[in-house]
């Protein structure tokens, strides 16, 4: 299955673009999610200071809900990378 | 109407303190409380140029009449919120943010005031680039809006 990532903040640095395509196994959760870009992060990003984000990032569903681990991805899913916020 | 609260692409728009004393006026209200933030010149040691600014819009404004409408809950319900904040490009010296409130006393246009510039950094989502002169720039660190028990 396949996943776009709309991304936001410092995860801009992961693409040129304004969003990544992930390719996860069938019925993957965001758990899953965020253990492939840890192995993306380490391998091709280890100079660009990213390294907590698979950690620290939320993720927002379409409706702009924060969704746990748990929840199950769905294939062509849009979803929102949030990482560590700090406006103002 | 005693809500305003919107994202200002900096280009080619600003955030006006006129719209927002505007905005908070009223004859009932003998308290006015303004913020303003701005794009400071240093962090850390290091020379400032710029910020960009980066947000999630719908998940912000959302959050924006969330946070206006605690406040106005838990200090005066009667009170008028103008809430703005940039985004994109922003040189030395312009607005990141302003907060203005009308109230009927002082007390609670400071307190609306404190709250709402607390809570947006906790909870919307905005995100600093950093721009130096020396050529660098840095995404700044922030909190994390992952549910604090799956963080390991």
């Amino acid at each position: 299955m396949e996943i776009k990532i709309k991304l936001h903040g410092s995860s801009k640095m992961l693409s040129e673009s304004e969003t990544l395509l992930i390719k996860l196994p069938e019925n993957s959760n965001i758990g899953q999610l965020r253990n492939s870009l840890k192995k993306l992060i380490n391998e091709k990003y280890s100079k660009n200071n990213l390294s907590n984000l698979s950690n620290s990032a939320a993720f927002f569903s379409e409706k702009n809900e924060i969704i746990n681990d748990n929840y199950k991805l769905k294939n062509k899913e849009l979803i929102s990378i949030i990482p560590p916020i700090g406006g103002g | 109407m005693s809500i305003h609260a919107a994202l200002v692409k900096t280009e080619g728009q600003k955030i006006s303190l006129e719209n927002a004393k505007k905005f908070i006026y009223s004859g009932d209200h003998g308290a006015e409380s303004i913020f303003i933030g701005r794009v400071r010149n240093e962090n850390s040691g290091k020379k400032v140029t710029a910020v960009t600014y980066d947000a999630h819009d719908q998940a912000v404004i959302k959050s924006f009449q969330l946070i206006c409408n605690e406040a106005k809950n838990k200090f005066d319900n009667n009170a008028k919120i103008f809430l703005e904040h940039a985004t994109g490009y922003a040189p030395v010296g312009e607005i990141s943010i302003l907060i203005a409130v009308g109230s009927g006393h002082r007390d609670e246009v400071f307190k609306i005031c404190r709250y709402i510039l607390e809570e947006v950094k906790h909870r919307s989502p905005i995100w600093k680039k950093e721009h130096y002169a020396d050529g660098k720039e840095e995404w700044l660190p922030g909190h994390s809006l992952r549910p604090k028990k799956e963080i390991k």
